[in-house]
């Protein structure tokens, strides 16, 4: 084992974090639980960032995790206000049936 | 304005196109009828004038060319237009203006019966005739040829069709029409391969080309034979040859005019033009005379089982353009040329004094005419004149050139044209022979007058002098072309046998005793001389159903076609767009579903739009 | 052997693990606490890369608020009390597929590029070199980063007003 992890095993951890966000989006029936889905992908992203800006010695990278961490709080915040406001007017909070946009 | 030759044929071509646009902007002078008929009159005399100054200061060396560029090209013009006037395009320009003045001025009597907006039409036409005609006459080039070619034939067809309300004229008008179209067609292609060859279209280009030794030879037949269809069509050489009965529907100046002298000729014409571009692809000339040879004899048959004058005469023009083609076949084009002189002097004469005939009688039925030598002397003198010139009777111009052209053939080599022709010298006596007798000589037949062409029944006297004047003067040519050429008998090309002149007198003489005894002295009798050739009678009153064939032709290729062009739009040009639209309603159904509202799926489409994405990136190039 | 790779193996287990738990738990309530388990694990990642202050950021915002406010949604549309909170899955298997494949390409162009050097020596005051680029290179963004807090705030208020 070498002393130190090279970076491609943090792409790859973060790799198969993302896989598996995609795959909860997908499945989950509930909003809540697609949320929490793309919740695990963007913290997928986040390890990226700090993995290639470790690598890099670049602090781009770090600000950039940063501004990723807030603005996915604002969307969460966001995104679960307008899950309640669905559920106050269509009783239900199962995506399935949210289908108003059907062409 | 300096007097060359050059000039004096450009004014030549020009009077008659200015009497057209003339009469046909200002219709008021053309609906006045003999007023247009005397502006016609007058600018074809001023034409025949001009055309006689360009042709008595023509050299026979010489040549003058007046060209102006039309279309323009990066190195030197793509077309020109103009005039070239050498020794052959000045007499036969001569012979197109005489003829034609000649006609319009013997039409005044003719046609006295027609409307007068009607023979302000007809004088249109004549003009514009006359003026497509000089231009094929006069053309520089291949291009202005054949622009003036189909002007020609335009006119042919409006001046057959004159007596439009009758079925079988426009049926004529149209059948004209399509049949030399379809020589034009192969005259075009011709054309434009030669054009592809020698890079212009101009005839002095092309010639030094050809001197030069510049010009492939390989595969030039498929452009002679091209450039030859269109002169099988004009000049009615078999098979194409089955409009020209039919056209004798139009007035008997108009067969006189074009359907004897001029426009059947311009197919000779051309190709006495670009003989030297024709020496050069001699199983093309074999072809030419032998096919000349056949229509010669074919049409010789064909004439002698016919009633109708005119038709008669119609098949004696194919008869003879036939000849006139087998002296180009043999390569001596000088030969056929002088034909083409002295025929249309006499045909011209004949139609017209057939015509004469035909305005007393009422009719064009041989067979209700008769005895007509004591009514009408005059038109009988003059019509004899011009059968004898026709049959071939030393003193009168066609014997001469009919020699010529027996021994041309003869020294061309070409030995059973030669035999054909020999034979249909005799028939051509016999049949013309036969006419005089029936209509002329012998007693008035029963069943006289029939309304035909919109006469009244007969005046049985002669012809009034503005016809009897024109015909007069073309006696007269007749017989001076034949005593110019005992005077000066120039230095033929070849050397003709010892017993050609013996051969073709006695030939013609025969066939003169034979009608004699046949329909005047009653000696032989003409059923038995039908029933001797009775298959061959019958072939020729069905006129070897040639023009059955030609219809079925059109029945079977040109429908035909037209039923399947019909059936592949149906369903293959429409069936191929409605499969279309089949499709994209189904496609657009089935993709339909892809919106199915879900944002789930939605995320499906982005990861494989993401998938895509890598593997395009990943692609190894 | 050195703690580097022991600690990265432990964490990458725990990652994984309780990611797939966040997506196969039929419970929604445990599938956040799971997740909060997963953001966890993230500060510690984030901690063998030296990466201190974004350890400590992740844990407050994410571990902290995100999980606080799912917690808080689920309460409001599920009956916590009572039935149980379950939830089913859709279409497992072409979600398995799409992922599946996702993965293997994203791997296959990550597997592809070249071994990384060693990692360059860094700043000892990471914090300090962050704080600085916020407010230098990246002031621009920092600016509309308050912007956006605005707007998410304003959207916030408006979605729980009371209805009229």
């Amino acid at each position: 084992m070498p002393t130190s992890m090279p970076l491609q095993a943090y792409l790859v951890l973060a790799a198969v974090l993302f896989a598996i966000g995609l795959f909860g989006v997908v499945t989950r029936r509930n909003t809540i639980g697609i949320l929490l889905g793309i919740e695990l992908m963007l913290n997928s992203v986040n390890i990226n960032l700090v993995a290639f800006a470790r690598f890099a010695g670049d602090t781009a990278g770090l600000v950039f995790t940063v501004f990723t961490i807030s603005i996915t709080v604002a969307e969460v915040a966001l995104g679960l206000a307008l899950v309640i406001l669905i559920f106050r007017v269509r009783r239900t909070a199962v995506a399935d049936h949210l289908d108003l946009l059907q062409g | 304005m300096t007097a060359d030759p050059g000039t004096l044929a450009a004014l030549a071509l020009l009077l008659p196109a200015a009497s057209f646009l003339l009469l046909a902007v200002a219709f008021p002078l053309r609906r006045s009828g003999r007023a247009a008929g005397l502006v016609s009159v007058l600018c074809s005399a001023g034409a025949l004038a001009a055309a006689l100054g360009a042709w008595a200061r023509q050299t026979p060396e010489g040549m003058t060319r007046i060209v102006y560029e039309w279309i323009p090209q990066e190195a030197g013009s793509l077309a020109t237009v103009g005039v070239l006037a050498d020794a052959d395009s000045t007499i036969m320009l001569v012979l197109v203006a005489l003829v034609s003045f000649l006609v319009q001025v013997y039409s005044l009597g003719y046609l006295d019966a027609e409307p007068r907006p009607a023979l302000g039409r007809y004088y249109t036409y004549q003009s514009l005739f006359a003026f497509s005609m000089m231009g094929v006459v006069l053309a520089p080039g291949f291009l202005q040829l054949f622009i003036f070619w189909e002007l020609v034939g335009l006119c042919s067809y409006l001046l057959i069709g004159y007596w439009y309300e009758r079925p079988e004229a426009a049926r004529a008008a149209v059948k004209a029409f399509w049949i030399t179209k379809a020589g034009d067609v192969g005259l075009l292609i011709g054309i434009v391969l030669l054009w592809y060859r020698a890079g212009t279209f101009d005839f002095l280009e092309i010639y030094d080309l050809v001197r030069a030794g510049q010009l492939s030879v390989a595969g030039l037949g498929l452009v002679t034979f091209c450039l030859y269809l269109g002169a099988m069509g004009k000049s009615a050489q078999f098979p194409l040859h089955v409009w020209l009965p039919d056209a004798m529907e139009g007035p008997t100046p108009v067969s006189a005019l074009i359907h004897a002298a001029t426009m059947v000729t311009a197919g000779v014409y051309l190709l006495r033009r670009t003989i030297w571009l024709f020496a050069l692809t001699p199983d093309v000339l074999q072809l030419i005379g032998w096919i000349g040879a056949f229509t010669a004899l074919l049409a010789a048959v064909l004439a002698c089982v016919q009633s109708d004058i005119k038709r008669v005469l119609a098949y004696s023009t194919v008869s003879q353009l036939g000849y006139m083609m087998t002296a180009m076949g043999a390569g001596f084009a000088a030969a056929g040329f002088l034909h083409l002189l002295t025929h249309g002097v006499f045909k011209a004469l004949l139609f017209l004094g057939a015509g004469a005939v035909i305005h007393a009688v009422g009719s064009n039925d041989i067979y209700h005419m008769g005895g007509l030598r004591r009514a009408m002397p005059q038109t009988h003198i003059v019509f004899v004149v011009g059968t004898l010139s026709l049959a071939g009777i030393p003193l009168f111009g066609g014997f001469y050139s009919k020699e010529e052209i027996l021994g041309a053939v003869w020294s061309g080599g070409l030995v059973w044209p030669f035999w054909m022709l020999v034979l249909a010298a005799f028939l051509t006596a016999f049949y013309m022979f036969r006419v005089v007798f029936i209509a002329f000589w012998g007693e008035r037949h029963a069943g006289g007058h029939g309304a035909a062409h919109g006469h009244e029944g007969g005046h049985l006297h002669d012809a009034p002098a503005v016809m009897s004047v024109p015909l007069w003067i073309l006696a007269a040519l007749s017989v001076g072309i034949g005593i110019y050429f005992v005077r000066h008998h120039g230095e033929p090309e070849f050397t003709a046998p010892g017993w050609l002149t013996p051969l073709a007198v006695g030939v013609a003489v025969g066939g003169i005793v034979l009608a004699w005894l046949t329909y005047q002295a009653r000696v032989v009798s003409a059923d038995d001389l039908a029933r001797a050739f009775a298959p061959i009678r019958r072939a020729a009153l069905a006129r070897f159903w040639l023009d059955d064939f030609f219809e079925g032709l059109y029945r079977g290729v040109l429908l035909g076609l037209s039923r399947l062009a019909g059936w592949v739009d149906r369903y293959l040009v429409d069936g191929l767009v409605n499969v279309f639209s089949a499709w994209t309603l189904t496609w657009g159904d089935r993709l339909r579903r892809i919106q199915s509202g879900l944002p789930q799926d939605y995320v499906y489409g982005l990861a494989v739009g993401l998938l895509l994405l890598l593997i395009w990136v990943q692609w190894p190039r | 052997m050195s703690l580097e790779p022991i600690a990265f193996g432990a964490l990458s287990v725990v990652l994984v693990g309780s990611a797939l738990a966040v997506v196969l738990t039929k419970n929604l309530f445990h599938s956040v606490l799971w997740l909060a388990l997963t953001l966890t694990g993230t500060a510690g990642i984030f901690l063998t890369l030296d990466a201190e202050f974004l350890a400590a950021i992740q844990l407050l915002l994410y571990a902290g608020g995100v999980v606080t406010i799912a917690v808080f949604a689920i309460v409001v549309t599920e009956r916590l009390v009572g039935d149980r909170i379950t939830q089913t899955s859709r279409q497992l298997t072409n979600g398995f597929v799409i992922a599946a494949a996702v993965l293997v390409g994203v791997l296959s162009f990550v597997l592809r590029a070249p071994q990384s050097g060693p990692r360059p020596p860094i700043a000892d005051d990471l914090t300090r070199a962050i704080g600085e680029s916020v407010l230098t290179r990246f002031v621009l963004p920092f600016e509309l980063l308050g912007l956006l807090f605005l707007a998410a705030l304003l959207g916030a208020i408006y979605f729980a007003r009371p209805d009229d």
